[in-house]
């Protein structure tokens, strides 16, 4: 027998987190009501001990193991200690949150613990089969977190359509990669790219693949057309989940498109980019004018999550003009760190949300903003900068976020729709300045004072700081996220 | 070796064969007078007052989805069972054959303690 | 033999494997049928003789053609197809409920080389096959539209594939140690070790090993045929006839027959998997198909006995012996064997 025993060690963080989960999951259900924070305080634990872990292993180099089915490389290293980061700030929020509404059972924490592994594994996959599991563990955990507040209708109504259409997209994604399979005769991602660079396997089938797997991608990603799930499930979870959602697995969904389209379809980029094209331009639209519509925070921030992804993929369809890949590794730069700064600008606003919110009340309308400035001028201020970076105002980091996918849209030769985005994200200046407006401009609906806990607030601060501070210094970030990929592709 | 599936085909139609044959038998052979009161549901006398599709109790939904994830795990087994000896009598991989089927009962057992703990096996 | 039999291989030509299977197929089924026939009355005279009475003796010398005018007059009896129920589904269930059960005669060996289909993956076959009767169970009782059908079902799918598991782990145990699907090989294997060698092969076969998993898999095997003290189902003070209450006529013999025929199902598997199968318990007796018929009747003898003897349990009682008592006992043990394997104590080398 030919059994060769797999080289754990690039895979010890992954190994860590899923016995961290397993553990928490153990011991809270035999601890007694009084001893809830030991969930939230271990899942804490958990994502500190991997970020360590992740942060000592860091080398650069790129390795496989698992039967290559599993690579560590710098790329993913990075993402990966962003999720940490972006897990244990949404954790931190929503904390409270959860405790006010009764909802801070110890499987909110194992939950997060078995999505973190799930982004994890997604981010570090080279298999298709990898990408699958790694995906299908943070939906499923996604899932049921959504319908965590279960005696409420709106809750399980959007984790329903949730499940439904994910299953659906899931649906596509096995078809694609089946069909990807069936076409060069290998799962995994080199290989897949090796048979498409020496012709081999049936060309229709292959597109055909590829259109499917699109079609997942875009789905995970929230990108129009696929993007219906994502207000009613923005809107229809809990905050603190809609938190999660909105941030974190993003950054995973990112690495899944790259590992997927770059290292394995890289040969049908011609293909994928024009797909990729009418994805963008449609989520930037679509997100954008939609968003201008709503009353509802969750709502507006929903539709501006699929603009923003639309934005992103702006940087991953420039990367290669006429099959010259010269420019590629400055436009994935740019997609990943506005994936980043999405994450980080996301976290602020969904952050003030559960800041407003109290015990029996969501402040959930733009009307609940309304006179901020009377009641915390400090958190008006923040607010104010999470709305200005997302509208893309300079000297934000948003602005430069913005600014380096278009700048890779028009050094790859599109023009026009570096134009059409910038029009667009106008129009969303709008909606965006609108929360600005009845902010310092109106009066408030409710004076009373913030009442939140002291790690909340300093938290939150932290990161509305850092959106404004990273705006002064937005080349050193660019430069590392390029820097990340470099060894990758 | 497929060949040798054959007569379990043949033997999976005739056993169908076998059991449609009494039921058209028993339709020739038995009277047919059907007349509204026969065929009324059955209960226990009284007039049948609503339709039979009624809401019923989710602990067997969950007793459904629990038994599908034991049966899996059993499928899983199937293969690992087999080549056990096998492993058994192969230096090197002895541990790991047996450790990583462990991680695999292990997590279920896990998920077991916690379905017990959470009381999803009780009916009172 | 082959001289003899060559002029009708020539008449039926390219479908002769065809019909030589149909041939062997009738050869297993029908005496598979008196069997099942004379299990009824088999357990209605032992019953009778536990309760001090006699039991049928009116029909035939001894009450032997009873069987026989019960199966008449169930075939003289209108098939009832109530009004509200859902047809198709209505006539399929019983169907589902039987046709199973004889299909997976098709893999069980009743002696060396006497076997129907020697497939390698039988074990896998069987555990698929058997899984299908609760399909019978559940359409049945939504197909009838009627409340304690309904309900009856409900209650005997749980129970049935409740029960599924622990078997399953049961059957996991006998293929660590045999290391085949096969159950011929299965059978086999438990002819060799050490006390086999010395004469006394009853001492090597599976049940003592196994021996948790013997009783589990038996216990189990009850609960699966929804036999007494696990018939729940057709507990009549509660939901009449379970599942079967709409059916009458030839419908409802399915249904009985179905019943008797896993009875025997489950005690040849059991014979099988842990009693050597037609393997003789000493060296000075042959083996041969008549050691596996007595293991059988033995086995179905004590089916009865569990009849006669228990009271019926409780709907709790048996959830909570299938989950909380069956699936920790036979998990236990499948780590049991492996430790054991792969120990030098091993006995299976």
């Amino acid at each position: 027998m030919n059994f060769v025993v797999p080289n754990f060690a690039p895979a010890y963080a992954e190994l860590f987190v899923a016995a961290m989960g397993v553990v928490i999951l153990l011991v809270a259900v035999f601890l007694k009501q009084s001893a809830r924070p030991f969930a939230y305080l271990a899942s804490l634990a958990t994502l500190l001990g991997a970020a360590f872990i992740t942060w000592y292993t860091m080398d650069g180099q790129v390795s496989y193991t698992f039967g290559n089915m599993y690579i560590d490389d710098l790329m993913g290293d990075v993402l990966k200690l962003m999720v940490y980061f972006a897990m244990a700030v949404t954790l931190l929020y929503s904390r409270g949150y959860l405790t006010d509404r009764k909802m801070d059972r110890p499987e909110y924490f194992v939950l997060a613990t078995f999505a973190t592994l799930g982004m994890m594994v997604m981010i570090s996959a080279n298999h298709l089969l990898t990408v699958y599991v790694g995906l299908e563990m943070l939906s499923l955990s996604l899932y049921a977190l959504v319908a965590f507040d279960r005696d409420s209708a709106r809750s399980t109504e959007a984790a329903m359509k949730y499940f439904v259409l994910g299953a659906l997209a899931s649906g596509l994604l096995l078809y694609g990669m089946s069909m990807v399979y069936g076409a060069t005769g290998s799962l995994e991602l080199s290989g897949i790219a090796q048979a498409i660079y020496h012709q081999a396997g049936n060309r229709t089938v292959l597109l055909f693949g590829l259109v499917f797997l699109m079609a997942g991608i875009a789905f995970k990603l929230g990108v129009v057309p696929f993007h219906m799930w994502v207000p009613d499930v923005y809107h229809g979870a809990p905050t603190a989940v809609t938190l999660l959602i909105s941030t974190a697995p993003k950054l995973a969904a990112f690495a899944m498109t790259m590992r997927l389209l770059v290292n394995g379809l890289f040969e049908l980029a011609d293909q994928w980019q024009a797909m990729l094209m009418f994805l963008a331009i449609g989520s930037i639209v679509l997100g954008n004018i939609a968003a201008v519509a709503q009353s509802n925070i969750k709502r507006m921030l929903a539709y501006s999550g699929i603009s923003h992804m639309g934005f992103m993929l702006l940087g991953l369809l420039s990367g290669v003009v006429d099959g010259d890949s010269r420019l590629a590794l400055n436009a994935y730069g740019s997609a990943m760190f506005y994936a980043v700064v999405y994450v980080l600008m996301s976290l602020a606003a969904f952050g003030m949300v559960i800041l407003l919110s109290r015990a029996g009340f969501e402040a959930e309308n733009i009307d609940d903003f309304k006179g901020l400035n009377k009641r915390s001028p400090w958190f008006a201020a923040m607010m104010m900068f999470v709305m200005f970076s997302m509208a893309g105002v300079p000297f934000f980091v948003g602005f430069f976020a913005k600014l380096a996918v278009l700048q890779a849209a028009v050094a790859a030769g599109y023009v026009w729709l570096a134009v059409l985005a910038v029009m667009m994200s106008l129009i969303g200046a709008f909606y965006y300045l609108r929360v600005v407006k009845v902010m310092y401009f109106d009066d408030p609906l409710d004076a009373s004072p913030i009442s939140a806990s002291a790690d909340l607030k300093l938290v939150l601060s932290a990161n509305g700081l850092a959106i404004a501070v990273f705006g002064l210094m937005p080349s050193q970030l660019i430069e590392s996220c390029v820097a990340a990929l470099a060894g990758s592709f | 070796m497929l060949e040798n599936y054959f007569p379990v085909l043949i033997f999976i139609l005739v056993g169908l064969a076998f059991g449609c044959v009494p039921i058209v038998l028993g339709r020739l052979a038995g009277p047919h007078r059907p007349d509204a009161e026969k065929l009324s549901p059955y209960e226990c006398g009284f007039e049948p007052f609503e339709d039979a599709r009624i809401k019923f109790d989710v602990r067997y939904y969950l007793i459904a989805i629990l038994f599908i994830l034991f049966d899996l795990e059993i499928a899983f087994l199937f293969p690992w069972a087999t080549i056990l000896k096998e492993i058994a009598a192969t230096e090197g991989l002895r541990l790991f054959g047996f450790f990583e089927m462990m991680v695999f009962l292990g997590i279920l057992l896990i998920g077991y303690i916690w379905v017990w703990k959470k009381g999803a096996l009780e009916w009172e | 033999m082959d001289g003899l039999l060559q002029p009708v291989v020539d008449l039926f030509g390219p479908t002769w494997p065809l019909v030589w299977t149909l041939v062997k197929i009738v050869a297993i089924i029908a005496p598979l049928m008196i069997c099942i026939a004379y299990l009824t009355l088999a357990e209605r005279k032992v019953i009778g003789y536990m309760q001090v009475r006699i039991g049928p003796n009116r029909v035939g010398p001894l009450g032997l053609l009873q069987p026989i005018a019960d199966g008449v007059k169930l075939l003289l009896k209108e098939v009832i197809v109530p009004s509200g129920a859902s047809k198709g589904l209505f006539i399929i269930g019983p169907i589902l409920a039987f046709a199973p059960v004889l299909a997976a005669w098709a893999v069980v060996p009743f002696s060396d080389g006497m076997v129907l289909a020697n497939v390698d993956a039988g074990l896998l076959f069987l555990l698929a096959i058997t899984s299908l009767e609760v399909y019978g169970v559940i359409v049945s009782g939504w197909a009838s539209n009627s409340k304690y059908p309904f309900v009856g079902a409900m209650r005997a799918a749980a129970q049935m594939v409740s029960y599924e598991i622990s078997m399953g782990f049961a059957l996991v145990c006998v293929l660590m140690i045999s290391a085949s699907l096969n159950l011929s090989d299965i059978v086999m294997q438990q002819g060799q070790g050490r006390f086999a060698d010395m004469g006394l092969g009853f001492l090597s076969w599976n049940w003592l090993p196994l021996f948790p998993m013997f009783i589990v898999f038996m216990v189990s095997g009850i609960a699966e045929t929804n036999r007494a003290p696990f018939d729940v189902v057709e507990g009549e003070s509660e939901i009449v006839a379970g599942h079967m209450v709409e059916y009458s006529g030839m419908a409802f013999a399915l249904f009985f027959l179905g019943e008797y025929a896993a009875m025997w199902l489950v005690s040849a598997l059991t014979s099988i998997l842990f009693l050597g199968g037609w393997l003789s318990p000493v060296s000075f007796l042959p083996d041969g198909f008549h050691w596996l018929f007595i293991k059988v009747a033995a086995i179905l003898f004590l089916f009865l006995w569990a009849r006669a003897t228990f009271p019926r349990f409780r709907y709790d009682h048996i959830m909570r012996l299938g989950w909380k008592v069956f699936i920790p006992i036979t998990l236990t043990w499948v780590i049991v064997v492996a430790v054991w394997m792969l120990s030098p104590l091993s006995i299976w080398k």
